[in-house]
């Protein structure tokens, strides 16, 4: 006998997403969902965006890894509040995981909550948790042809920021390359070159970030 | 990559409706994947096939609509089929304003139980 079920797979997280966001918006926090490949910077960007935002936003972190707590450190080092979710294995944060831990962070104290996903080109795009915008960080050190081989981020980011630019003269990548490709992707897409480790252009992303938390 | 919690939930899905129906063995289960989806369909085969052993599915076989990246396109108005997984630019005209229609599905279309 025929059975007739009709249901997105991803059906179950997304209602867990908008659950999610309910809590998000009673809360009034302004929730970023950061993406990249392992070790393109999302942790030392984090770093950097909470010190020029200190005094100005109040801010909380997830931290998503597959083991370890070291990224979790790094922030509550900066007075920060901060949860670590292992996920044992899994490529990714899903709705689920991250409302397992909203009750032990401070969201009503809480201006700007920061995810930091699982180091991973792929899929962290395909689940949504509940966030008001996806960033992307790319670092320049992972070559130039990244838009087109992994297209699905681009598309879904609101904000890709290339990092490492201070390494520039050490590699062929090209900025204008990666720009062409992931506007056309994306053509919505704003772009921010920075280096965490010299601190350039992180002003400008700081800014326009302060203007979305505020709006 | 994460083609086993897709088919955890794929199983979930199916069980749940199974149930609800009032049957209790499921023989087939039919998916429609897209293209640009990001699901790797071999890869979802075999952790369906590691998730289902001792469920009411351990005897169940999948069975894939795939489904091509289509659009329309908002500069020579013509649709497009495409055997690309993503598209950059219309194929008839060139033109980058067009609106993707299919191939981001990731759904369970129906199912034989008994
Ligand atoms: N030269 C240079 N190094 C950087 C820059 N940003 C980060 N790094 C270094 O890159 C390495 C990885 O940085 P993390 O911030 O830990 O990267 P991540 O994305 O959080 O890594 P995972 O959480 O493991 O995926 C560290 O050694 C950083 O010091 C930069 O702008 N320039
Ligand atoms: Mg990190
Ligand atoms: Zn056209």
């Amino acid at each position: 006998m025929k059975v007739k079920v009709v249901t997105r797979i991803l059906e179950a997280n997304e209602r867990i997403a908008a659950e999610n966001r309910r809590l998000f918006d009673e809360a009034r926090v302004y929730v970023i969902n950061l993406m990249s490949a392992p070790g393109a910077g999302k942790t030392s960007l984090l770093e950097k965006t909470i010190k020029e935002l200190s005094g100005k936003i109040k801010p909380a972190v997830i931290e998503g890894d597959i083991a370890g707590t070291a990224d979790a450190e790094r922030i509550s080092s900066l007075g920060v509040p901060v949860i670590q979710i292992n996920t044992g294995g899994a490529c990714h944060l899903d709705a689920n995981m991250i409302n397992e831990v909203l009750g032990s962070l401070p969201l009503k104290e809480t201006d700007l909550l920061f995810v930091e996903n699982v180091g991973n080109l792929v899929c962290p795009a395909e689940f949504n948790i509940g966030e008001d915008m996806k960033v992307m960080l790319l670092s320049i050190t992972e070559g130039d042809d990244k838009p087109l081989k992994y297209p699905l981020m681009f598309q879904e980011s609101s904000a890709l920021i290339l990092n490492k630019i201070d390494l520039l003269p050490y590699t062929n990548a090209s900025i204008e390359k990666i720009r062409k490709d992931a506007m056309s992707l994306n053509p919505s897409l704003k772009i921010f070159e920075v280096s965490c480790k010299t601190g350039k252009g992180i002003a400008e992303w700081t800014d326009w970030l302060t203007e979305k938390v505020k709006s | 990559m994460h083609e086993a919690s897709i088919a955890l939930s794929v199983l979930e899905i199916a069980v749940d409706n199974c149930r609800k129906a009032g049957y209790n063995r499921i023989e087939s289960i039919r998916l429609k994947i897209g293209r640009a989806s990001g699901i790797m369909i071999d890869a979802l085969l075999f952790a369906f096939n590691a998730v289902k052993t001792d469920t009411i599915a351990a005897e169940a076989s999948v069975i894939i609509d795939e489904i091509p990246v289509s659009g329309l396109c908002s500069s020579c108005g013509k649709d497009f089929v495409t055997e690309e997984k993503y598209v950059l630019c219309c194929p008839e005209c060139s033109s980058t304003s067009f609106n993707i229609k299919t191939g981001r599905e990731l759904e369970i279309i129906d199912m034989e139980v008994f």
